[in-house]
């Protein structure tokens, strides 16, 4: 009877000789390869360093006119360009430059990091049904665990700061683009395919000239999600001593200090949809064709 | 449908009358337990002593200082915080106080706890030079930052807690910036926490602020430094050191405050607590005997719980001080 009413769990010495046990491999592991990781990462680390520098320290008109020119580039709206611009100089204006510079530093960084990783690793999820069994478990793992739990080994591992707190974004942004690069090229109409392997397409040709354009709107959408993903774990990378606008709303958080807490946040919001709204004129343009098309 | 609706009402009726007959003699008790060891133990203990000692109906509820703080003292629960540090929250506590919102039961629940700049034992062994933090303050090469080698890397407190505005404030008092130091900013507990684990699995020099007693300070053997200059008086403390740095022009080099930590209850607990009243003020844990159930915690991974029936099965000489011979033979039989 007393089998059903307890569960039959491992004794308890076990469990805390396992448990015991992955930790001293961790520690073992962090004492024999800790010291070479972290060399490993440093042209990361001092790449970011310098960057942050570089935008807290250029004086701001001309961060504003980089700003501002970035937004016409990728928007060619007029109206985007001023609306950047404005937000910028009320968060200016509210004393939050340096935390928003520093933290534009970082997204950046792990913006492009999660695209150059995340729209090749969905193509090959597209191509390889096998592929795609492996990686959506992982994509699930990543996009659930709690950060803390990874967070923690990893700046056991590379110390604190800027790259346990970039490797902590980036697990937690990557796996929308991935999906969404994967499904949109799964989506890809069979028969244009059908088309283009009958005019002798190879396939460099049908991914870049048929696929990846298709796709477009799909993987614009994982562009999105990952922009808006980074932004939400600002906060989280600050616990791990990342400079920037998440370190004010922590101490907001424990002092109960709403105000700073709310502009702080809404600083957070306001490059988000910066980043979001320019980044997506810029995918409505590389599909100006399809309008085009449609007005015939 | 309308008889499973009967049939659970009844059942849940039935429970709450039983439950109410038994825990009558005390009622209902939150206890806070704050996310770190100490007090972690600490609030297992009184759950266990209240609730088998004393029949309470205990429940508990995690808390962090401020948060729980503002809890009690806004909206009366949890009723018991056991282990409050009431340097962050002296003048709103104060207040609560003298508006009979709050009481302190105890003044002292542990011995020999304290905040401070610490050393790894095996820098300290491996440069006996350094037996203050004035001597430390001259080595920043000791010490490299993360982000900038040439400069020393001053671990403080995680941001929005309120030491990090003592340790920035005494960061400028001596004169930190100009003898090549630079903060480091761990973020959380859990990342000051980290750094510390690292310096110390690799043998790196690690130099910062901690506190004790905790499971840290055990498992590495922290040292807590002098500070080799004498504490600069209340006014300095008080009126500037734990002020932000606009309201604090001119801090001077002192020692660290010595810290209080409290046990505080709420005045609704206050009113019904009968017998068990005089046990928080009989609660004191010895520093050493903390110290050393904080190491077994952490060898043990265990959790507040664990701690607290281990505790209570090796220490009886300790607790059973505390408590009225019935509650004590209560409890020990439930062991």
């Amino acid at each position: 009877m007393e089998l059903f009413e307890e569960f039959p769990e491992m004794g308890r010495s076990d469990q805390r000789d396992f448990k015991k046990a992955i930790d001293a491999g961790f520690r073992n592991f962090s004492r024999t390869y800790g010291e070479s990781l972290e060399s490993f990462f440093d042209p990361l680390l001092q790449f970011m360093i310098w960057f942050e520098k570089l935008l807290i320290n250029s004086p701001w008109p001309l961060v504003l006119i980089v700003i501002g020119l970035l937004a016409w580039l990728g928007s060619r709206s007029l109206i985007l360009v001023g609306g950047t611009l404005a937000c910028f100089v009320v968060i200016g204006y509210f004393g939050m430059w340096e935390n928003t510079m520093a933290t534009l530093a970082i997204i950046s960084v792990a913006t492009f990091i999660c695209i150059g990783v995340g729209i090749p690793l969905g193509i090959w999820m597209a191509k390889s049904n096998r592929v795609q069994a492996a990686i959506t478990p992982i994509l699930d793992v990543m996009q659930t665990i709690p950060s803390f739990v990874y967070l923690i080994p990893v700046v056991m591992l590379l110390g604190i700061g800027k790259v346990p707190g970039l490797i902590a974004v980036c697990i937690y942004a990557v796996p929308p683009i991935v999906r969404l690069t994967n499904l949109g090229i799964r989506l890809v109409d069979e028969e244009v395919l059908e088309a283009a392997d009958s005019f002798g397409a190879n396939y460099k040709q049908r991914l870049f000239g048929i696929q990846i354009p298709l796709a477009l709107p799909n993987i614009f959408a994982g562009v999105n999600q990952t922009i808006m993903m980074a932004l939400a774990m600002v906060v989280i990378a600050s616990m791990i001593g990342v400079r920037g606008l998440g370190v004010p709303v922590l101490q907001a958080v424990s002092n109960q200090y709403l105000a700073l807490g709310l502009m702080n946040g809404l600083a957070i919001v306001a490059i988000a949809i910066i980043f979001d709204r320019v980044s997506q004129k810029y995918g409505e343009r590389l599909q100006s064709y399809r309008k085009g098309h449609n007005n015939d | 449908m309308k008889n499973l609706f009967f049939a659970t009402a009844f059942a849940l009726s039935a429970m709450s009358g039983i439950a109410g007959n038994v825990y009558a003699a005390c009622g209902s008790v939150s206890i806070a337990e704050m996310n770190w060891a100490s007090a972690q133990l600490m609030a297992n203990v009184d759950k266990i002593i209240l609730k088998d000692g004393y029949g309470c109906d205990v429940s508990i509820v995690p808390g962090d200082t401020m948060p729980t703080f503002t809890s009690m003292n806004e909206k009366g629960a949890p009723d018991v915080a056991g282990e409050l540090w009431i340097n962050a929250v002296a003048n709103p506590l104060a207040k609560a106080k003298s508006e009979g919102r709050l009481h302190t039961v105890s003044e002292g629940p542990i011995s020999g706890l304290g905040e401070g700049w610490w050393l790894l034992p095996h820098t300290m062994k491996k440069h006996p030079e350094l037996k203050t933090v004035l001597d430390v303050l001259k080595r920043p090469d000791l010490f490299p930052h993360p982000e900038d080698a040439s400069k020393g890397g001053f671990h403080t407190c995680p941001s929005g807690w309120g030491c990090q505005l003592a340790n920035n404030n005494l960061f400028r008092a001596f004169e930190m910036e100009k003898k090549g130091w630079r903060l480091v900013d761990p973020g959380s507990a859990a990342g000051l926490d980290a750094s510390i684990s690292k310096a110390a699995d690799r043998n790196q020099n690690w130099f910062g602020y901690y506190w004790n007693p905790t499971s840290i300070v055990g498992k590495y053997g922290l040292t807590m430094l002098d500070f080799g200059v004498p504490f600069g008086g209340k006014e300095n403390w008080d009126g500037c050191i734990v002020k932000p740095e606009q309201e604090c022009a001119n801090p001077k080099p002192s020692a660290w405050t010595k810290s209080e930590v409290h046990t505080v209850i709420t005045d609704s607990f206050k009113k019904r607590v009968g017998p068990v009243g005089d046990y928080f003020a009989k609660r004191i844990f010895p520093g050493p005997v903390m110290n050393a159930m904080l190491a077994w915690m952490g060898d043990q991974q265990a959790t507040g719980e664990d701690a607290a029936i281990e505790f209570l099965s090796k220490h009886p000489d300790i607790w059973t001080q505390w408590v009225s011979a019935d509650a004590a033979k209560k409890v020990k039989s439930k062991l």
